[in-house]
């Protein structure tokens, strides 16, 4: 039977998992903390597919948007899997009891997002991510019973395990035992999520915080087009994080606007007709910069009973944290960062350019090319989640077990003691605290030359400042050992950027702001 | 504003109170606060004795994803969601959970809850489709964080021992609803594990950060049999 060691319990863990599962594999599938907790409940929306085509919609028109809004550098053989199997994915997360919303045919119902030629957004309410996320916990809980998934909690991924080009399982920091514990498998997969932590404060969760392609990167796996950053448009600024207000509201006729004296000027719809509030992410949040004005979403026409029916999670936060009735008042938004589009490079069957290392979800840069389309993004988790199984059960396995790895495991071990009697000046928290700063002021929606060069001398001194981090809790060691690899990710990430010196989708350059067909690959 | 935290370095040490300074901002919530606190320079007491980083669970910070439960103020709620606002006097004490055993500072270890799930079948195998009427409770109890809050205030509940709680009744409501083939193993995992000794306080209910009905799953578990 082989063996496949999962990384990360959200809707792409979980879906690979399954599907390693249902082929009959024996899954081991690790998270610190359980799927619930995964930044995948976040995801608001909706999940896109063709179900139906009697709106004109079509598969064909499906891949294309999907292209287009990645500016032609996603590769059309994956889209084109992606977007032909979407329908299939729906009605299997529907058959795992996905509480999909729902017509008086009890029909799945679509809503119009952003950049899509035609409305194709099937949704659970504003809650998509969670209901997806509460049915295949109980999908996977079947295998878990019989025996073909095996749960195991509170560990951290401390490293790879690769030799030769090949990847034989992980090392994670146990925190119960507080020892790093080794698990061998045939096959790994990666479904980490994001790299939030470089920029503080997000829409997504804090567990994102990108140690995982930075520590990846340093073992010689290849991470391609980091630049590519999505600036969601519509979050609502608090003290604790950025607050997501879903592209529903938008799908649902809501409406961008500035103030100019006491009019409103809705310059989304003066740019690009009446269609303009559902331009592409990138699209939008440029425009939005470009006004420097303060922006508002209005959708108080569609009332209450409207409101409240359709998008209840959104008056729910609006009004929790920050006192905002959106059915009687516009939303003050600003763009923040959403989603990466760059990540591990992998191949069109998920694995990485390290044999039987593979990535999948957001951890992965596949289909979203220089933008991903609202709604793609769950969809890619899903589907992702098969092709990796697809792959693997068509992989022949191979005999490791003379492969060793106890020196790595007990290096790691003395590494781990040797940080916990750091006495250093430097703490953790407010390097973190520096990076995301340095992120922010030179990674933003539009970048040069100066800026980024600044941010990789301010991440070059960040780097050095943690080779003298203090330990500030031996007991819990996962974020003194984590800061350095999530640098070096943050130093890629700007040098990728300053070396694109062109303008595509999420990456704009004011100093090079024509799209080159140099970089098209 | 004097922030009390009740604190135990690993789950077989001995827990200990320390108090902080914190300068109160109205708009914050607890789990900013901790987040504030975590990112001093040096992480200081009332007394000024340097002390570790405090260990508490956070993912979503925004009542989504139920990592940062806890007790504040002798009140069990989000982190997340308890707004420094709300804090009566000058005083706030911070707690991990109680029904669930300590990991570390306010992080405990709740994996009983999935545990129980697992221990009688909590899953649909075969699909039967779903009746249009059901779906507004379907998809309040899909929203189900497990955070642990409603085993909290359960006056009936000891860590999970026979009668599993809330969370387990609204699973088996989403199981039962929809299941052609595990309807009736899962009424009778619930008779056994919920119906036999819930005492309907619907504290559970008071609780919930994203208001589950409870009584809703309770009233269909019961219609059937």
């Amino acid at each position: 039977m082989k063996k496949v060691l999962i990384i990360g319990s959200g809707i792409a863990g979980l879906s690979s998992a399954i599907e390693c599962a249902k082929r009959n594999m024996e899954v081991t599938l690790v998270s610190p903390y359980s799927s619930e907790r995964a930044q995948s409940v976040l995801a608001a929306g909706g999940i896109n597919a063709v179900i139906d085509d009697s709106n004109g919609d079509s598969i064909e028109s499906h891949i294309e948007d999907t292209l287009k809004a990645g500016c032609n550098i996603a590769g059309r053989e994956a889209v084109t899997g992606l977007c032909t199997e979407a329908p299939n994915v729906i009605r299997k997360l529907e058959k795992w009891g996905t509480v999909f919303s729902v017509d008086e045919k009890d029909e799945i119902k679509r809503r119009a997002f952003g950049g899509q030629s035609h409305i194709r957004t099937c949704f659970c309410g504003a809650s998509t991510g969670k209901q997806i996320v509460t049915a295949l916990v109980m999908e996977a809980r079947r295998y878990e019973i019989q025996g073909l998934i095996n749960r195991r909690l509170k560990l951290y991924f401390y490293s790879a395990l690769i030799k030769n080009g090949k990847c034989f399982g992980a090392l994670f920091y146990n925190d119960d035992s507080d020892r790093i514990e080794m698990i061998r498998a045939d096959f790994v997969v990666f479904a980490t999520g994001g790299q939030n932590a470089l920029f503080g404060k997000t829409t997504g969760s804090t567990l994102c915080d990108g140690y995982v392609h930075g520590k990846l990167f340093t073992q010689g796996v290849n991470l391609k087009n980091l630049e590519f950053i999505q600036y969601h448009p519509t979050t609502l600024e608090t003290s604790q994080k950025m607050l997501l207000v879903s592209e529903a509201v938008r799908g649902e006729g809501g409406r961008l606007y500035y103030l100019d004296g006491d009019k409103r000027v809705y310059f989304m719809e003066e740019m690009y007709g009446e269609n303009g509030n559902l331009m592409t992410r990138d699209v939008v949040s440029r425009c939005m910069y470009n006004t420097g004005k303060d922006i508002f979403l209005d959708i108080t026409f569609l009332g209450e009973e409207q409101i409240k029916k359709r998008l209840p999670e959104v008056y729910d936060l609006c009004m929790k944290y920050r006192g905002i009735d959106i059915t009687k008042e516009s939303i003050p938004v600003t763009p923040s960062v959403n989603f990466f589009m760059g990540g591990i490079a992998v191949h069109n069957n998920h694995e990485s350019n390290i044999k039987r290392l593979y990535a999948v979800g957001e951890c992965a840069s596949i289909y979203h090319g220089a933008n991903r389309l609202g709604g793609n993004a769950l969809l890619a988790a899903m589907y992702g989640g098969r092709v990796v199984a697809e792959s693997i059960a068509k992989s022949e396995t191979e005999d490791s077990s003379k492969e060793d790895f106890a020196k790595e495991l007990s290096d790691a071990n003395a590494g781990i003691d040797e940080l916990k009697n750091t006495i250093g000046n430097s703490s953790v928290m407010s390097i973190r605290n520096s990076l995301a700063n340095i992120m922010k002021t030179n990674l933003g929606i539009v970048r040069d030359s100066d800026r980024l060069y600044k941010g990789i001398n301010d991440i070059e001194n960040a780097i050095s400042s943690s080779a003298a981090v203090r330990c500030d809790n031996r007991n819990h060691i996962y974020p003194i050992y984590s800061l350095q690899e999530i640098l070096i990710l943050a130093k890629a990430t700007l040098v990728c950027a300053l070396s694109r010196k062109e303008s595509r989708g999420a990456h704009y350059r004011s100093d090079y702001t024509d799209t080159s067909d140099e970089y098209f690959l | 504003m004097r922030v009390r935290i009740k604190r135990q370095e690993t789950a077989s040490s001995k827990p200990y109170w320390q108090e902080f300074n914190y300068d109160r901002e109205d708009d914050k919530t607890v789990a900013g606060m901790l987040d504030d606190i975590n990112g001093r320079e040096i992480i200081k007491d009332v007394g000024g004795n340097v002390t570790s980083r405090i260990e508490w669970e956070c993912s979503c910070m925004q009542g989504m994803c139920g990592a940062c439960a806890m007790v504040i103020n002798n009140k069990p709620a989000l982190a997340c969601e308890y707004f420094l606002r709300d804090v009566k006097g000058d005083t706030l004490t911070i707690e991990p959970l109680k029904v669930f055993p300590t990991v570390a500072d306010l992080v405990v270890d709740r994996d009983i809850i999935l545990e129980s799930f697992k221990k009688e079948n909590v899953y649909i195998e075969e699909f039967k489709g779903t009746e249009s009427e059901e779906y507004e409770n379907m998809y309040l109890a899909g929203k189900c964080l497990k955070c642990g809050l409603c085993l909290e205030v359960c006056p009936n509940y000891n860590r999970g021992r026979k009668f599993y709680g809330a969370a387990f009744a609204n699973d088996c409501y989403l199981v039962k609803s929809r299941s052609k083939t595990n309807g009736d193993s899962i009424k009778k995992s619930y008779r056994k594990h919920f119906e036999n000794y819930c005492s309907k306080s619907l504290s559970c209910a008071d609780v919930c950060p994203v208001n589950i009905t409870t009584l809703a799953s309770i009233a269909s578990m019961n219609r059937t049999h």
